[in-house]
């Protein structure tokens, strides 16, 4: 029995200390699925929070064959895909934020070429704020795949779904976002198409 | 503009040859669509985790003792309620029994005594008629009809005894 195992064991049985060690080694993913699936650290940590007290409460229901972590993202993904059909969010400042949960990175002046770190960045940010666009139960599926590696049979077992339904799902949203994409840079930068547009 | 294979390619990440790889560079030249089908796959695999602010844990910790007593005391208030609520309806039902208790209490206890009697002769009397009946039929069932009967109940009860052990070794499937 490993220590995972034991901390489960031991959290069935009751003892808060060993589910606080699980707490402890899951926060990270938990949290950064729910701030993936809301976009915005307070209500974040509020969602992890209360992924992990439902875990707590529905512990006697976990089933062992099935690892942990998935079953408390599942938990997390069900409970954010609630949260956002009650009341739709839309403010979405990802990836920029350093580990105190701030939502700013200053482009980092040693990288080899700071502009081009920045518009990657921005890039990057822009990106985000197109995941928002997608509905909520693709929303969990891209994050499971491109942030979690999950396949898509432990995707399609976190989210209730079927595997080919995940897979439809996960190239509909990779289509949208690479629309959306194309869309944006052409608003983002008409300068550079302009100028591309010329050179041939 | 045909995006095949290219988008197949990009879409389920498959690993491409070095060949394959310079058809695919050939057409993002080409095909806005697929360029930015590969730049949201590259950005999204590079994106990185975000993490809680520290002492997440010590606030988990917190927060369920907050849950625990707000549940203890739910369950307090509810038993409470529920009580009450049961003695009330209770004093509904019994209310006007009550009262006409206390006004004639001889009548009600020859009321009572009376089905007490009742109740204990119908009780004598079925006992009485049962053990006729079994001092009666064995004599009427062949000896076969026996063994068949028999034969039903230890099955009945070996498929009992099976069930409850299959489901003590693989337990009772739940979902989350």
């Amino acid at each position: 029995m490993n220590d995972e195992s034991a901390w489960i064991f031991q959290a069935q049985q009751g003892s808060d200390e060993a589910f606080s060690q699980l707490v402890e080694t899951y926060q990270k993913p938990v949290y950064n699925l729910c701030y993936r699936m809301l976009g915005e650290p307070e209500a974040a940590e509020d969602a992890a929070q209360e992924t992990f007290l439902r875990a707590y409460q529905n512990l006697h229901r976990y089933d062992n064959a099935r690892p942990f972590g998935t079953w408390i993202l599942s938990i997390a993904a069900h409970y954010c895909i609630d949260r956002l059909r009650k009341r739709r969010f839309s403010v979405f400042s990802m990836d920029a934020e350093d580990d105190d949960g701030m939502a700013f990175e200053i482009p980092d002046p040693a990288s080899p070429d700071p502009e081009a770190e920045s518009a990657k960045q921005e890039d990057r940010d822009r990106l985000h704020l197109l995941l928002k666009d997608l509905d909520e139960t693709d929303r969990a599926a891209v994050i499971m795949r491109y942030w979690y590696d999950y396949s898509e049979v432990e995707i399609a077992q976190s989210l209730n779904l079927t595997v080919s339904a995940v897979k439809s799902r996960l190239h509909r949203s990779r289509r949208a976002l690479a629309e959306m994409w194309q869309v944006e840079k052409s608003r983002a930068y008409p300068e550079r198409r302009s100028r591309e547009s010329l050179a041939f | 503009m045909n995006h095949l294979p290219f988008e197949n390619w990009l879409l389920n990440d498959i690993s491409v040859t070095p060949e394959q790889q310079r058809e695919l560079e050939l057409h993002l030249r080409d095909c806005s669509y697929c360029s930015a089908l590969a730049e949201t796959g590259r950005m999204l695999k590079t994106a990185r985790i975000v993490t809680p602010v520290p002492g997440f844990t010590a606030r988990f910790q917190a927060r369920l003792a907050e849950r625990k007593i707000v549940d203890r005391r739910r369950r307090l208030w509810g038993s409470v309620l529920f009580t009450l609520g049961g003695l009330a309806l209770l004093m509904w039902i019994f209310a006007p029994y009550i009262v006409s208790f206390f006004a004639a209490p001889a009548t009600w206890i020859s009321v009572v005594v009376g089905w007490l009697v009742f109740l204990g002769t119908t009780l004598f009397a079925l006992f009485d008629a049962g053990r006729v009946i079994l001092s009666v039929i064995p004599n009427f069932l062949p000896p076969f009809a026996w063994m068949v009967l028999l034969s039903m109940l230890a099955g009945t009860g070996l498929l009992w005894s099976v069930s409850i052990w299959r489901f003590a070794q693989r337990g009772v499937p739940q979902g989350v």
